[in-house]
């Protein structure tokens, strides 16, 4: 399906003077009354492949380039990205995707293509942030095969994982209770909670984790609970180089190491003491 | 990137690529589920039967199962699939209905296999069908590995018959309840 070049600038005022006559129905996505634009025209645009629909993906990787074509989604990857440099000016806002898109050459209405909360730009940061770590914990990894480094011992690994994701948060960390209390808008909940579980899965993955009963669950839920908790620490921290937080993540990382060899020791003398009944029983019986 | 050439580096990333995630994932997890129920419901009828005549034969049944089981966990983690949340649910319903059924006597415990494993066959040729529909060569492996477990379901739901299942009392009401309940099992265990 080859599709006609849309010039960024055209579409952006089309898209905003689409986005002002969309405000009303501020339910909707600003980018799905835009895309059906799009798609109304004869040669049209390329239409969305992954399986969300019309939203653009925050849990996987954007487009592909081809050639010279650049898809929609990818321009606003592109803004979103250049607003992050004015996140802790303007925090997140309109304000700050407008200048991001002002470096890009574009026009201030580039904002208009996007909610005035700033959910985008939130979710855009949180999916790039996994991503670093993402590809943080793979270079480990690859590192591990190669032999030129040390497997870690769980509770390090988990502990820097962690620390490694929250120090992405370190340059926007004053505007983060604002990013925060959004990602909790019930029309964002979905959207942060897939990539908040997603990360957590990446995390136990490249820890090594192989469960596959009950305990899968176990662990994810317990390590959401470290990483919520250490994140709501740092924001309040005010130690240097947010040495405080990084000692409460060592806590609570070793309470759960704790827990679950208690729970491990709990489970074996549980059995022992069955093996013992049952032995005891037999005797009994003869 | 030197030695590069000797060490094949495994990326734990290399079975994800260009797969239909979301099919994947609910093909492992239900199969997943599935024989871990089926273990289960052939440790039930162990508890009950295991020092009887039958005792090898299911125990031999029981040992294949486990084979099962260990194959899906392998996939589970390389595919990184999320196994269902009812696992804790099958532990305890699988041995419930094999001990039930084996109380009936040997003939209930050979119907209960046999109506199990004919909806584990059916289950399987479904999979089956859908991973062709979709792309045989993309899963190949994942469709030998399908169809050699889904024989080996239709050899115990054959040991079954040899060994009178039918002639359990009331054994088509029996056969029916069970196979509405794989059924369910199966809904389920896609799901959640």
């Amino acid at each position: 399906l080859r599709c006609q070049h849309y010039p960024p600038l055209r579409a952006l005022q089309a898209s905003a003077a689409l986005s002002r006559v969309s405000d009303e129905h501020k339910k909707e996505p600003l980018t799905s009354p835009s895309q059906q634009q799009f798609d109304s025209h004869p040669d049209g645009h390329q239409p969305k492949q992954e399986p969300q629909g019309p939203r653009p993906s925050y849990t996987g990787q954007g487009g592909q380039e081809s050639e010279d074509y650049e898809s929609e989604e990818q321009l606003q990857h592109r803004i979103l990205t250049a607003a992050l440099e004015f996140v802790p000016e303007h925090g997140w806002t309109a304000e700050a995707i407008a200048e991001g898109a002002k470096t890009l050459g574009l026009s201030v209405a580039a904002a208009g293509l996007f909610h005035s909360d700033g959910s985008e730009l939130i979710l855009h940061f949180v999916s790039e942030c996994n991503t670093k770590l993402s590809e943080l914990l793979e270079q480990e990894q690859k590192l591990v095969q190669l032999g030129e480094a040390e497997k870690k011992p769980t509770d390090e690994f988990l502990r820097n994982a962690v620390e490694a994701r929250l120090r992405m948060l370190i340059p926007y960390i004053e505007k983060w209770p604002q990013a925060l209390s959004i990602l909790l808008l019930p029309r964002n909940i979905p959207s942060s909670l897939s990539l908040l579980t997603s990360m957590i899965d990446d995390i136990w993955h490249y820890a090594g984790d192989q469960s596959t009963d009950f305990n899968w669950y176990t662990r994810r839920a317990v390590l959401t609970g470290i990483y919520n908790t250490t994140e709501l620490v740092m924001l309040q921290d005010s130690s240097p180089d947010f040495e405080d937080t990084w000692r409460f993540l060592e806590n609570r990382v070793a309470d759960a190491m704790t827990m679950s060899n208690t729970a491990s020791q709990v489970q074996s003398t549980g059995e022992a003491v069955v093996q013992g009944l049952m032995g005891a029983a037999v005797t009994v019986s003869n | 990137p030197g030695g590069g050439a000797a060490l094949r580096l495994r990326s734990t990333r290399a079975p994800l690529e260009g797969i239909n995630k979301p099919v994947i994932d609910r093909v492992i997890r239900v199969d997943h589920a599935g024989e871990y129920g089926a273990n289960r419901i052939y440790a039930g009828q162990m508890a009950v039967l295991g020092r009887s005549s039958v005792g090898p034969v299911i125990r031999q049944m029981w040992n294949q199962e486990k084979t099962h089981l260990k194959k899906f966990n392998e996939l589970m983690v390389a595919y990184r699939v999320r196994p269902t949340v009812l696992l804790p649910f099958w532990n305890i319903a699988g041995f419930v209905l094999g001990a039930g059924t084996a109380l009936l006597g040997k003939k209930g415990a050979m119907a209960c296999t046999v109506a199990v494993e004919e909806s584990i066959s059916d289950h399987y040729n479904n999979q089956i069908r859908t991973l062709m529909e979709e792309d045989p060569e993309k899963y190949k492996e994942l469709l030998q590995i399908i169809k050699q477990f889904r024989d080996e379901e239709l050899e115990h739901h054959d040991i079954g018959i040899e060994h009178d299942a039918e002639a359990t009392p009331a054994y088509s009401v029996l056969k029916t309840a069970i196979q509405l309940g794989c059924k369910a099992a199966i809904f389920l265990s896609e799901r959640i």
